[in-house]
């Protein structure tokens, strides 16, 4: 994209904020206006599918869920949070035929779909400060956004990742971040595969996997594609020559000036270098009789078609080298991208189909999201092989698929609470679960603002390394040293840039009304969400969905208290002001927060506070479970 | 028809519940310790300006060497206090880690395993949490006190992980129901609720939601806990208060004394900080004082409460700092080679064990690995150091990793 590219003032920084927007916009339009026919049309396959399977079992299919029941489940599914009341009346109060499917369409192509998925991508890809590599993951997490808000289709999105490389803070090229994420190859390796592929052989890394197929000789045949990729934060020792002795000069008159001096040039040079060499050489303890400590072995991949390498040198050759001879660079890693994102390869299809659909039905398709089988395609395989068909037709456009399954009948059917000893649950259909810690403050949201995306960003945002990154385009060794001797010292050179960036990228609003999305390195991380089980992103599914006691406390006894029970200046109290009696103002309490109407059994709660009645529901299972 | 109330909220209730005990065991034989108070000094304390006088002067810096209460045990002038508790100390100057930046070293040291991004270890509290934990206790058994992260429980479920306190004046965060709620209010709230989760689970009840109402019990007999007062530091009595100054470091320390009283298993107090790459003589001594005072003060406290024969106290830190000072009158990271502090529970106090070189840059006789360390904290506790838990993927790992118990430490 030509705004990679691009360095610079403030026209360019508009064009590419049009530059986006238009491409968002065109993305949207193309699922709304072109696709609506053959989405239904592939809904009802999934259903036929699944019916086939109820009818061959004797079951009967799950009764469909009335409109207040959709409007919650999809609001949550599609973009992270429960409709507002007025959302929620509005949609109820719409006559027009096909209301659902339109609903869905407009839920997909809002700023509230890029907030949730990123939220989702984000945990998976683990972008996080990882800390002394000076890893700055802004600019990672910007080109999830931008990827989301473009729709970007997924194989692209992971070929752009495994084969990142460059400076890690150009904007744009973001994608670097991932390969960043791990100091380690081989560590990243085994994450790369399981993230993509679903796929567990960090085992293999060390010695043959105990309880599967995967050697250790596969892992480092793996691991040959990328040999020899590395980040590198400072400048390469080419240019490094440029800069050594001012450096030194430095060095020995003022630590502070030598710091700035320093991560002033890393946020310039932080680079992920090298493109594999296909060859890799075993590890000094290797065990088995089939090679020997630093025996050089040929990329190979784990199963499927192995893509072509243009080799320079034979193994026989490079093993009467030196050790750390691990040949010249051929491009290796974009093949492992190739032959990762391809449609034939048996798991890639398969591992993010799984995904997305125990995103949204709250089960696993065909496995254990990070440990499947290359074989294997679950409780239902025709299902699977159907869903896996879906992807490739829709040509890897997540938000099209996703439309698919919410079309489908089969979500729009009750959902069961599932536990260990269900009979006959045959993935007819979602099931209750937790929400994700993000929803569920999102969702509080809901209940502060008639807006909650209102500070969704929709355009790149700059922090203090890509503004910095951008403005050292221009700055040669002079500048740098001027840069640090007369600039603002160690302790406010971050600060510094990181305000800079945020005057650049204009209003963001009053934090109390973001969504947790919006929450980056430089803002924390939100600390309602990590007590209520967010990922910290160490690892990838690193997220949980249970209570403890430090959370409930919360629930009961924290600052919901101030913000929501009883903050009379909030959309929720706005909205049951206007009530004139006990009735209507519980209709109101209970469409917002648990998004339906009260029972006949629950109508003798009426009489209670409304404040007691929102802490109540706040704190009620109902609240924090999908149904 | 009245529905039988799950939600009791009433004063006077014992503990909390922990649903989920261990069956295992890997207690083997009678512990030195009941319970571990671990000082954890983060930022890399610097051995030569500190505890380890043993070196060349050049190495020394700034640092005055001060005799001690003990003969032969010569500690920096920036200790005092602490010089006259020597006695109750045991000096280890051999330890040795292989991480040098800050998040590794500090991971290291408390779990025992270098990072790796494909799990989360469990912090040593985590495990003797786990191993130790019996339905009687009342009161969770890994506490962390400080600003720094909690404990983690790694691939364990998440109720191993400590029990964050963030400050000794808040205490448990909203552990008090908030103040604008009086307790009939309360009450009424949790009948609403009761009856809200009634009503959802005859439809839709799952483990999960069950784990929900189960929690709720527990926080709400949590918050009614007789031993809650534990964390409240005014119900101490005054020969203990007068102990101890007024710095939050000195309360944590007092709050860690109190805990270990009520029978918590493992207590991390956290003093960062440390991390003085430039102007170390500038900035040094106001910590140090602060650990010189508040260390001390624990230990007259344990001591008058006869807990010091059964406490372990350990003070450590991440790695060291190196043997020259920088041209910013600094010291940078040195993980050959550091320094950490065993008293109580029949550790031979009053020595030294191990050394570095005398320019200071390896450790020397008696090196102590990290990992040998947590596994002697956990002999001393009872616990077998190579227990095995396996990660959610089956994954083995020993509770000290490939550690063994250095047990000539103890009398």
């Amino acid at each position: 994209m030509g705004y990679r590219q691009l360095l610079g003032n403030d026209t360019t920084d508009r064009m590419i904020r049009i530059a986006i927007l238009l491409l968002g916009v065109t993305a949207n339009a193309c699922v709304a206006i072109a696709q609506p026919a053959p989405v239904l049309e592939h809904a009802s396959q999934i259903d036929r599918i699944v019916e086939n399977r109820l009818q061959q079992i004797g079951q009967d299919g799950r009764p469909e869920i009335d409109d207040y029941t959709f409007c919650r489940r999809v609001y949550l599914d599609a973009i992270g949070r429960i409709p507002t009341l007025d959302e929620l009346d509005g949609f109820i109060g719409e006559q027009k035929p096909g209301k659902r499917a339109s609903l869905i369409e407009e839920l997909l192509g809002s700023k509230g779909y890029q907030s949730h998925w990123y939220n989702y991508w984000a945990d998976l890809l683990r972008v996080k400060y990882v800390g002394d590599k000076l890893h700055h993951p802004g600019n990672y997490a910007q080109w999830i956004k931008e990827s989301l808000r473009t729709n970007k289709p997924y194989d692209q999105m992971v070929h752009e990742l495994v084969n990142a490389s460059g400076p890690l803070y150009k904007p744009g090229n973001g994608a670097t971040g991932f390969y960043a994420r791990e100091a380690m190859p081989l560590d990243h390796l085994a994450n790369s595969v399981k993230t993509f592929l679903g796929l567990s052989i960090e085992c293999a890394q060390c010695h043959d996997h105990p309880f599967d197929v995967w050697t250790q000789k596969d892992f480092y045949k793996l691991a040959a594609f990328t040999s020899r990729t590395y980040l590198r934060v400072d400048p390469t020792p080419e240019l490094e020559k440029k800069y050594a002795s001012d450096r030194r000069v430095l060095k020995n008159k003022s630590f502070d000036e030598w710091i700035v001096y320093r991560e002033s040039l890393r946020v310039k040079h932080a680079a992920i270098h090298g493109n594999g060499t296909g060859y890799m050489r075993l590890p000094h303890d290797y065990q088995y009789d089939d090679g020997k400590p630093f025996e050089v072995v040929k990329a190979d991949v784990l199963f499927g078609k192995m893509p072509d390498l243009d080799h320079k040198l034979t193994k026989e050759k490079l093993d009467s080298l030196g050790r750390k001879n691990f040949g010249p660079p051929i491009n290796s890693r974009e093949s492992l991208a190739d032959w990762i994102v391809s449609s034939e390869n048996p798991l890639f299809t398969k591992s993010v189909v799984n995904r997305l659909w125990y995103q949204v039905m709250g089960t696993e398709l065909v496995g254990p999201l990070g440990d499947l089988s290359v074989d294997g395609m679950g409780a239902h395989p025709e299902l699977t092989e159907q869903l896996i068909g879906l992807m490739k037709d829709s040509r890897f456009d997540l938000r099209r698929f996703l439309s698919i399954l919410f079309n489908s009948k089969t979500y729009q059917s009750k959902a069961i609470g599932l536990s260990p000893n269900t009979s006959g649950y045959v993935l007819d259909g979602p099931v209750v679960r937790r929400l994700s810690a993000e929803a569920i403050v999102d969702s509080f949201l809901s209940l502060k603002t008639a807006e909650p995306e209102q500070f969704v960003q929709t355009d790149f945002q700059w922090d203090g390394f890509t503004n910095f990154y951008e403005k050292s385009q221009t700055m040669d060794v002079k500048d740098f040293v001027s840069y640090s001797v007369n600039g603002p010292g160690r302790g406010a050179f971050q600060k510094r840039e990181e305000i800079a960036a945020k005057q650049r990228n204009g209003k963001s609003g009053p934090k109390h009304l973001w969504r947790v999305s919006c929450y980056g390195h430089a803002d924390g991380s939100h600390e309602v969400a990590m007590l209520l089980g967010k990922s910290d992103r160490e690892l990838i599914d690193g997220g949980n969905k249970e209570p403890n006691i430090p959370q409930i406390l919360y629930l009961m006894n924290g600052q919901l208290e101030q913000e929501i029970t009883t903050e009379p200046n909030i959309y929720i109290h706005q909205k049951i002001q206007k009530a004139n009696e006990p009735q209507e103002r519980m209709e109101i309490l209970w469409k917002a927060i648990l998004g339906r109407l009260p029972r006949e059994s629950e109508k003798a709660l009426a009489s209670h506070e409304a404040e007691d009645l929102i802490w109540a529901l706040l704190n009620s299972n109902e609240f924090r479970f999908t149904r | 028809m009245m529905k039988r109330r799950k939600f009791i909220y009433s004063v006077g209730m014992a503990g909390m519940s922990l649903p989920f005990l261990n069956s295992a065991s890997a207690v083997t034989r009678e512990p030195k310790a009941k319970s571990v108070i671990n000082i954890f000094l983060s930022g890399g304390l610097s051995q030569f300006d500190s505890f380890n006088m043993e070196v060349d002067p050049a190495v020394i810096g700034k640092s005055e060497i001060i005799n001690s209460n003990v003969g032969g045990i010569r500690v920096s002038h920036y200790f005092p206090t602490l010089a006259q508790h020597m006695d109750k100390l045991l000096v280890i100057n051999s330890m040795k880690s292989n991480q040098g930046a800050h998040p590794a070293g500090i991971y290291k040291m408390l779990t025992s395993y270098d990072p790796r991004s494909s799990v989360t270890h469990p912090e040593l509290g985590a495990w003797v949490s786990k191993q130790l934990t019996t339905e009687m206790d009342s009161l969770p058994n890994f506490v962390s006190i400080g600003k720094g992260s909690a404990g983690t429980a790694g691939f364990f479920p998440g109720q191993w992980a400590a029990l964050p306190v963030k400050n000794t004046r808040a205490g448990i965060e909203c552990v008090n129901r908030n103040s604008a709620v009086h307790e009939g209010q309360f009450e009424k709230r949790l009948g609403i609720l009761d009856a809200l989760n009634d009503d959802f689970d005859q439809s839709y009840t799952t483990k999960d939601t069950r784990a929900y109402v189960d929690t709720y019990q527990g926080s709400l007999r949590f918050m009614n806990s007789k031993d809650i007062d534990a964390f409240e530091l005014e119900n101490e009595n005054a020969n203990i208060v007068r102990l101890y100054d007024r710095q939050e470091f000195s309360r944590s320390c007092m709050l860690a004394g109190r805990l270990v009283e009520r029978g918590v298993r493992y207590v991390k107090v956290e003093l960062g900080g440390w991390d003085y790459h430039d102007n170390i003589y500038g900035e040094l001594p106001a910590n140090a004082s602060k650990l010189d005072k508040g260390l001390a003060s624990l230990l007259a406290h344990l001591s008058q409460k006869g807990l010091l024969e059964t406490t372990l106290v350990v003070v450590s830190t991440e790695f060291g700092r190196k043997p020259g000072v920088n041209p910013n009158k600094g010291r940078d990271h040195h993980p050959d080679g550091f320094t950490c502090l065993l008293a109580g529970a029949g550790v031979r106090s009053g020595q030294i064990y191990g050394s570095t070189t005398r320019d200071g840059q390896a450790a020397a006789d008696d090196v102590l690995e990290v990992s040998d360390f947590n596994a002697t904290i956990a002999w001393a506790l009872g616990i077998d150091p190579a227990f095995e838990e396996k990660s959610a993927s089956g994954r083995p790992f020993k509770l000290a990793n490939s550690g063994k118990a250095r047990t000539e430490l103890f009398g």
